[in-house]
């Protein structure tokens, strides 16, 4: 147990924890931005541990979730379109505290990283998990009305 | 598709290609010839993929 596995655990266990009780309990549009939240909070917590077991190769495991995090929520706000319409979720601040605090993780580890291509990895992930999650807040919120035909 | 398109098309795809090659690059655990093959082969594949995707979704 390191510093790195303790802040693991705590991301895991307060953050995580909070967001599977949100997805758990409560109306439709809270249910929702818990669900956007795991991913964005979950993602942190396996870098932490990645960088706490000294194992760089498990940042795949982040950089995966990372992706496919905001492209689940964009499933969800497409599906369930029609009753969020009715009642739009709208969390600017739970939002954007996951995002600072993604932001906050990915640069004290690519502090403690040291310049490479490892911290440019570490960098891609973090622009992934907070643009991601921004868009696919925003999708939930009623942001994109009928998508755009480009 | 006359010379002009063509060029624009080709420029497109080496875009993607540099973009996609580039990531290949960082993501990978050690770099060595193998790796830098097959990462611009599949960058290639993507490349055309991603120029596919872009004129399907702009309707040319």
């Amino acid at each position: 147990m390191n510093g790195w596995t303790t802040a693991a655990t705590l991301t895991f266990a307060g953050g995580v924890g909070a967001t599977v009780w949100g997805v758990a309990t409560g109306p439709l549009r809270r249910r929702v931005v818990a669900q956007n939240l795991s991913s964005a909070l979950a993602c942190p917590g396996l870098l932490l541990l990645a960088q706490g077991y000294g194992r760089p190769a498990y940042v795949d495991l982040a950089l995966v979730l990372a992706l496919l995090g905001p492209v689940g929520t964009l499933v969800f706000a497409r599906l369930l379109a029609e009753e969020l319409a009715a009642d739009p979720p709208a969390s600017p601040w739970a939002t954007w505290c996951a995002a600072g605090f993604a932001a906050v993780v990915v640069l004290v580890l690519c502090a403690a990283t040291g310049p490479g291509r490892a911290m440019v990895k570490l960098l891609v992930t973090g622009a992934l998990l907070t643009g991601g999650n921004l868009v696919a807040s925003r999708a939930l919120a009623g942001g994109f009305p009928g998508g755009r035909r480009g | 598709m006359n010379r002009r398109t063509a060029f624009r098309a080709a420029l497109g795809v080496l875009g993607w290609w540099v973009l996609l090659a580039g990531l290949w690059l960082v993501f990978v655990s050690a770099v060595d010839t193998l790796e830098l093959v097959v990462g611009g082969v599949v960058a290639g594949i993507a490349a055309a993929a991603a120029r596919g995707a872009r004129g399907a979704v702009s309707g040319r």
